[in-house]
């Protein structure tokens, strides 16, 4: 207990310095996703067993997590969608990511919060990031050959972040659908 | 609240019962005080149901973000459960619900940031070890670990960072073995603003597709293509400064200065500049002489997913003003056009890289006799088509076809009638072979080899290689 105001001020001190290559905070990613959006509530996920399960055999991916950090948009009482925040490893280092889902768990949206690789930053462009829009973990075509193209010399981010969207949608199809 | 309840109930009861012990208390007064009491009853009866609502409310945020938290690392629990309490703190006051939003995804960024700067140092390599056999030639086999390669990237702050690569090639390395040890990176990373980065160290000049790509899982077949080993020397290093930036639309562009090549060491008897003349006088950070430096730049652009178009070039004199040198002011030019197209399960890429190696003539005129004169232009390109046939778990099998042009010697520099040199054609070779992937970081390969101009290097080849 004496220790908790040292840590939290060492937790501030450690995410205080502006990044260059943070392009996006979440509060930023949520309303770029959610623009309508009037109220955003956590809405952390905690996956049992079976569940994971389902999220492996939909998205052909380890489930990774137990836990998820999930936020709901909402206009009023209407739910307008969710945004699932992660990382994955793209060649070395951390990509941080939003994955903005619609109600019916379709990607409305990819947002790189964080890239820190010298090479592969194409990651961040919107043409990229479009590929995914409208797709579902159901629907298909969240694969690197399979409905996402390649970025030439970015192979490991373009893959890693592909299977992290897959992943996600995955947990939206069985853990957030309406 | 029952219990509050009869507080309240108590207290009016002793009030009630005092009332009486006024003297002179009119029936009208009294009316008044109890009218007045149970207003203030209701009061105290709405404050009591706020407070409590705003607890449960509370009590419900505070165990949800605690809840998010609970399988992070300690210190990070510990900070979020600081952070809960102080935006119960906060929202006990306020009622607005982006209080606890914010809340949350700041302990989240939090948490992030922690895991990331917990792992400063990065740990990672690749290899490969190459069989081949000349098919008219069987006794000249062979097998050999084309390199071991140790990386270490390490992160001094967000925005400085170290990278280097140590190299064996050859499998042993000694005084009377073939083997060598080099330092194939080594620099400094420090991004200056956002998206643009500057470089200073030995790095890879951004020339064509394989030279800052050149670990064995990214490429095509057991050997790397002729085009970028015999024309762009890769894996082609220098020394220097270089700055790097990307725009919105999808354009990358890399430009610096640096060492150049070393026109001083080529050697005329030996056949190593006709195999790759810039191979043959790079300097590679070895004591490289700087009197005259390079200039770089690149150009690549993927605004359209799957595709890549960009092209290169690198400039600098080769003489540094050696004293007694004939070619002191010999430029050594290497410019590249490549394109990669990846639609589907097709891996589709074109090159074209062209080298000069301006005023030789003098330099040349002492060669006369000898085998290699300097070549004043040299040049090549290769089509590849790739295709991924099978996935199937970890296997993914991707048969290739590889067809490339290229000459090292091209053209010579004037040399009096009768003392040059002939140019010889281009070499023509096809590939035809297959990658075996498995997982993302193991690679096994195959391939048949044909040479159109010189018949007896037909070879097969196998291969397995690894990156980490």
């Amino acid at each position: 207990m004496r220790y908790q105001p040292l840590l939290a001020l060492s937790a501030c001190a450690l995410c205080a310095p502006a990044f260059a290559t943070q392009y996006l905070s979440a509060e930023q990613a949520q309303q770029l996703m959610f623009p309508d959006a009037t109220a955003f509530r956590p809405q952390p996920l905690a996956l049992n067993a079976a569940q994971m399960q389902q999220i492996e055999k939909l998205s052909g991916l380890p489930a990774r997590s137990v836990n998820w950090r999930v936020v709901g948009a909402f206009k009023g009482d209407a739910l307008l969608g969710y945004m699932v925040l992660d990382d994955v490893t793209g060649k070395f280092e951390l990509i941080s990511y939003a994955v903005g889902l619609n109600p019916d768990a379709t990607v409305k949206q990819v947002e790189v919060l964080t890239y820190r690789e010298s090479h592969g930053g194409e990651i961040r462009l919107p043409a990229w990031r479009r590929q995914f829009v409208g797709k579902s973990a159901a629907g298909g075509g969240l694969t690197v050959g399979e409905g996402i193209a390649n970025i030439s010399g970015a192979t490991l981010s373009c893959t890693h972040l592909t299977d992290g969207v897959r992943r996600i949608a995955a947990i939206g199809q069985v853990m957030l659908k309406k | 609240m029952k219990l509050n309840k009869k507080l309240i109930a108590v207290a009016l009861g002793a009030a009630f019962l005092s009332a009486p012990l006024h003297a002179g208390a009119s029936e009208k007064e009294l009316k008044a005080r109890m009218d007045k009491m149970a207003a203030e009853l209701e009061e105290l009866k709405a404050a009591l149901k706020a407070s409590m609502q705003k607890t449960a409310e509370l009590e419900a945020r505070q165990q949800q973000i605690v809840a998010a938290e609970s399988n992070n690392a300690s210190a990070s629990t510990a900070a979020a459960t600081a952070a809960a309490t102080s935006a119960a703190t906060a929202t006990a006051t306020s009622v607005a619900t982006n209080v606890a939003t914010t809340v949350a995804t700041d302990v989240a960024t939090a948490r992030a940031e922690t895991a990331r700067s917990a792992s400063g140092t990065i740990l990672s390599g690749y290899g490969e070890i190459n069989y081949n056999r000349p098919t008219k030639n069987a006794s000249a086999a062979q097998t050999d670990i084309r390199r071991a390669v140790i990386a270490i990237e390490h992160r001094f702050d967000e925005k400085t960072k170290m990278v280097s690569e140590f190299e064996w090639e050859h499998g042993v390395v000694s005084a009377s073995d073939q083997g060598e040890s080099e330092i194939e990176q080594l620099y400094i990373e420090r991004e200056l603003n956002n998206g643009l980065r500057g470089k200073v160290g030995l790095f890879l000049i951004p020339s064509g597709l394989l030279n800052t790509n050149h670990e064995p899982t990214a490429y095509y077949g057991v050997e790397r293509n002729f085009v970028e080993t015999a024309i762009i020397p890769s894996t082609w290093r220098e020394v220097g400064v270089g700055l790097s930036g990307d725009t919105a639309f999808g354009l990358t562009w890399d430009t610096g200065i640096t060492t150049g090549f070393d026109l001083g060491k080529w050697d005329a008897t030996s056949t190593e500049g006709r195999d790759s003349p810039l191979g043959s006088i790079h300097q590679e950070g070895q004591l490289a002489k700087s009197r005259d430096l390079a200039f770089h730049g690149a150009l690549n652009w993927r605004g359209v997913p799957g595709l890549l178009l960009g092209g290169s070039v690198f400039s600098g004199k080769a003489g540094h003003n050696t004293e007694g040198f004939a070619a002191n002011d010999a430029r050594v030019t290497l410019y590249d056009l490549h394109a990669r197209y990846t639609p589907g399960a097709w891996d589709l890429s074109a090159l074209y890289a062209r080298g000069q190696i301006s005023n030789t003539e003098a330099l040349n005129a002492t060669f006369v006799g000898n085998p290699t004169p300097v070549p004043k232009s040299f040049a090549g390109w290769y089509t590849q088509a790739a295709y991924q046939l099978l996935k199937s778990g970890d296997y993914t099998l991707s048969p290739f076809v590889r067809y490339e042009q290229f000459n090292t010697a091209k053209s010579y520099a004037y040399v009096p009638q009768g003392l040059g040199v002939e140019t010889g054609p281009d070499e023509k070779v096809t590939t035809v072979g297959a990658n075996l992937k498995v997982g993302e970081g193991v690679v096994l390969k195959a391939d048949y080899q044909k040479f159109k101009e010189d018949k007896s290097r037909d070879r097969l080849n196998l291969g397995m290689g690894f990156a980490y």
